[in-house]
C-alpha cells in the first residue's frame, strides 16, 4: 500500500513537471505544492526534560485548475507516529466560480471559523512553530469540515466584504461512552454523520481600510451534536469567533508590522454524563456548563526595509494564548501560553524559526489528579519550507 | 480577567489608530487601483510576498484561483493582480 502511494506521487509529481516545461497554455493546469518542516524540540516539565529532533512532516497539496471557473484542491498530511507513517486528508474539495460575487465549494474543505485553521496554520505561513492554545489535539475550535459552502466577496467603495456559509457533518459529542475523562467534549471529525441534522456555519470579513491592511471578522458554527436516538439528541453546540488582522509595512519603523489575534468560545447545551464513582460500582450522573473559550494574539515587526541584508530578513514575534475549559468537567483545565521567536527568512517561503515557549496549565484530561499548576518550558528550533 | 482587558484596550486602540490614519491616507478606489498596488496591499497579508518571478504565467493563474478561493479576494483584485504577475514575472 505504501509502496503504492510512493509510486503514484512519483508519478504525478513528474507529470506535474513535464506540464510545467510546456510553454503553451493550456486550459487545464495542475501544480503540487505544499509543505514540510524539520526540527528540534527541548521540553522541560515538572516531570523531567526532553531533547529530541522532530519533524518528518510532508504535506503536499496537489491543485487542479479545469479552464478558468474549476479547481480542485487536496492536501494530504504523511507524519511519523511512533515509527509508523500516519496519513491525513487534510483537505480535499472542488470549487466553482459561479459569478464575480459567489463561489461553490464541496467536499472536504478548511473551515473559515476565525482565520488560524484555514489560513495561517502551514508552518511556512505560522509565525511560530507550534500553534495557539485551543487549535490542534484537544482544541475548541474545528479546522476542517465535509460539506458544501457558498463564499466570495465584494467591494464597497473602497472597502471590501468577505462571506462564506456552509453546511456541514458538524462535530459528534463525546457522551463519555468509549473515553469517560472526555465526556462533553466535541470531536470535530465527523466523516459520516451521528446524526440527521447538519452544522450550518459562516463567517464575514470585512477590510475597513482603502488600503486591505485591516480585517475584522466574525464567525459561527451550530449543530446538534449528539447521536442520533440517543438521550443526547438533541444536544447542541454553538460556537462563534472573533478574528483581527492587521498588517502593514510602516516607513516610520522601517518594516512590516503584523497583529494577528483570534477568540473563539464553544457553548453546548446542558447534558447529564455518567462516571464511575471511586467504589468502582455505583455510576453517579453529573452535569456542567460546558462552556470553553481561547484566544490568541500575536504580534510580529520584520525590518523589511532595512538597509542591511540580514537584518531585512530577521523577524521578532511574541503570543499569548490561553484556553479555559469547563469547570466541572473530567477535562477541565486552565492554561496560558507565552512565546517569543526569533526567525530568519531565507526566501518568502523558507524560514528558520528559533521559539521559546513558556506554557502554565491547571488540569486537563491528560494531568496527573491534584497535579496542580504546571509549568513547562519548550525550546523550538523549526526549518520549514513552503514549495 | 486583567490580561483580557489590556489585550482588548490595546487591540481597539490600535485599531482606531489605523482607521484613523487610513481615512487620512489617500483615498484611492480599489477599482482605480494598479495591479502592482493591489498585490503590494493584498498578497502581504497571510504570508510573506511572492516575487514576480517565483512562478511563470501558467502558474500565476492557477495560484491567483487558488488564493482567490483561500484568500476570499474579489474577481476584480485578483485579475489584476494575475495580469501584474504574468507581466513582470
Ligand atoms: C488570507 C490569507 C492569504 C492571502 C491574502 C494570500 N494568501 Fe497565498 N496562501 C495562503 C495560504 C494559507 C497558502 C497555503 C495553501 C494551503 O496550505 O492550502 C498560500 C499559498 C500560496 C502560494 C503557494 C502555492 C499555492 O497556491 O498554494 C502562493 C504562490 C501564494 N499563496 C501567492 C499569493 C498571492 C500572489 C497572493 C495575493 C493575491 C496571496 N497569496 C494572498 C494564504 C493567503
Amino acid at each position: 500500500m505504501k509502496r503504492f502511494l510512493i509510486i503514484s506521487i512519483g508519478i504525478l509529481l513528474l507529470g506535474g513537471n513535464s506540464f510545467a516545461q510546456d510553454s503553451k497554455p493550456g486550459r487545464t493546469q495542475f501544480m503540487v505544492r505544499g509543505y514540510g518542516h524539520a526540527g528540534l524540540d527541548y521540553l522541560k516539565t515538572p516531570d523531567g526534560t526532553s531533547l529530541s529532533y522532530v519533524g518528518a512532516a510532508f504535506s503536499p497539496i496537489f491543485i487542479f485548475k479545469q479552464g478558468s471557473r474549476f479547481l480542485f484542491e487536496a492536501e494530504l498530511e504523511f507524519q511519523l507516529d511512533q515509527n509508523q507513517l500516519d496519513i491525513g486528508l487534510e483537505y480535499a474539495n472542488l470549487m466553482f466560480v459561479i459569478n464575480k460575487y459567489l463561489m461553490v465549494r464541496g467536499g472536504k474543505f478548511l473551515l473559515p471559523f476565525g482565520t488560524f485553521m484555514e489560513r495561517l496554520h502551514p508552518a511556512w505561513v505560522n509565525r511560530l512553530s507550534s500553534k495557539p492554545l485551543g487549535f490542534g489535539h484537544d482544541g475548541i475550535a474545528p479546522s476542517s469540515g465535509i460539506g458544501i459552502e457558498l463564499r466570495g466577496s465584494a467591494p464597497i467603495g473602497g472597502t471590501t466584504i468577505n462571506y462564506s456559509v456552509y453546511s456541514t457533518n458538524g462535530p459528534r459529542l463525546k457522551d463519555g461512552s468509549e473515553e469517560p475523562d472526555e465526556a462533553g467534549m466535541l470531536n470535530f471529525e465527523n466523516y459520516i454523520d451521528n446524526n440527521i441534522n447538519k452544522a450550518i456555519g459562516g463567517r464575514i470579513g470585512y477590510l475597513p481600510l482603502y488600503n486591505s491592511s485591516m480585517e475584522l471578522g466574525v464567525s459561527f458554527y451550530t449543530a446538534k451534536v449528539g447521536d442520533k436516538g440517543s438521550v443526547y439528541e438533541n444536544v447542541r453546540s454553538t460556537l462563534w469567533a472573533f478574528d483581527f488582522s492587521y498588517v502593514k509595512q510602516i516607513s516610520p519603523i522601517k518594516g512590516v508590522l503584523d497583529l494577528k489575534a483570534q477568540y473563539n468560545q464553544t457553548q453546548v447545551s446542558d447534558a447529564y454524563y455518567l462516571e464511575l464513582e471511586e467504589d468502582r460500582d455505583t455510576i453517579a450522573s453529573y452535569t456542567f456548563d460546558n462552556f470553553s473559550r481561547a484566544y490568541y494574539a500575536q504580534l510580529s515587526y520584520r525590518p523589511s526595509m532595512s538597509g542591511n541584508n540580514f537584518l531585512k530578513n530577521i523577524e521578532f514575534v511574541s503570543r499569548y494564548s490561553k484556553l479555559n475549559t469547563p469547570e466541572g468537567s473530567e477535562w477541565e483545565s486552565n492554561a496560558d501560553e507565552l512565546s517569543f521567536g526569533l526567525n530568519y527568512w531565507i526566501s518568502w517561503r523558507q524560514v528558520l524559526k528559533l521559539n521559546y515557549s513558556f506554557i502554565n496549565s491547571e488540569g486537563g484530561h491528560d494531568a496527573t489528579e491534584g497535579a496542580g499548576k504546571q509549568q513547562s518550558n519548550t525550546l523550538f528550533v523549526q526549518w520549514a519550507i513552503g514549495f | 480577567m486583567k490580561k483580557l482587558v489590556i489585550i482588548s484596550t490595546l487591540s481597539l486602540s490600535i485599531t482606531a489608530i489605523a482607521i484613523l490614519s487610513g481615512c487620512t491616507a489617500q483615498r484611492e478606489v480599489a477599482a482605480q487601483k494598479s495591479g502592482a498596488e493591489l498585490w503590494a496591499q493584498n498578497c502581504i497579508r497571510c504570508h510573506n510576498i511572492p516575487s514576480p518571478t517565483a512562478y511563470n504565467n501558467d502558474e500565476w493563474e492557477t495560484i491567483g484561483l487558488h488564493m482567490r478561493e483561500r484568500a476570499n479576494m474579489t474577481n476584480e483584485q485578483i485579475g489584476k493582480i494575475v495580469e501584474f504577475l504574468q507581466a513582470a514575472n
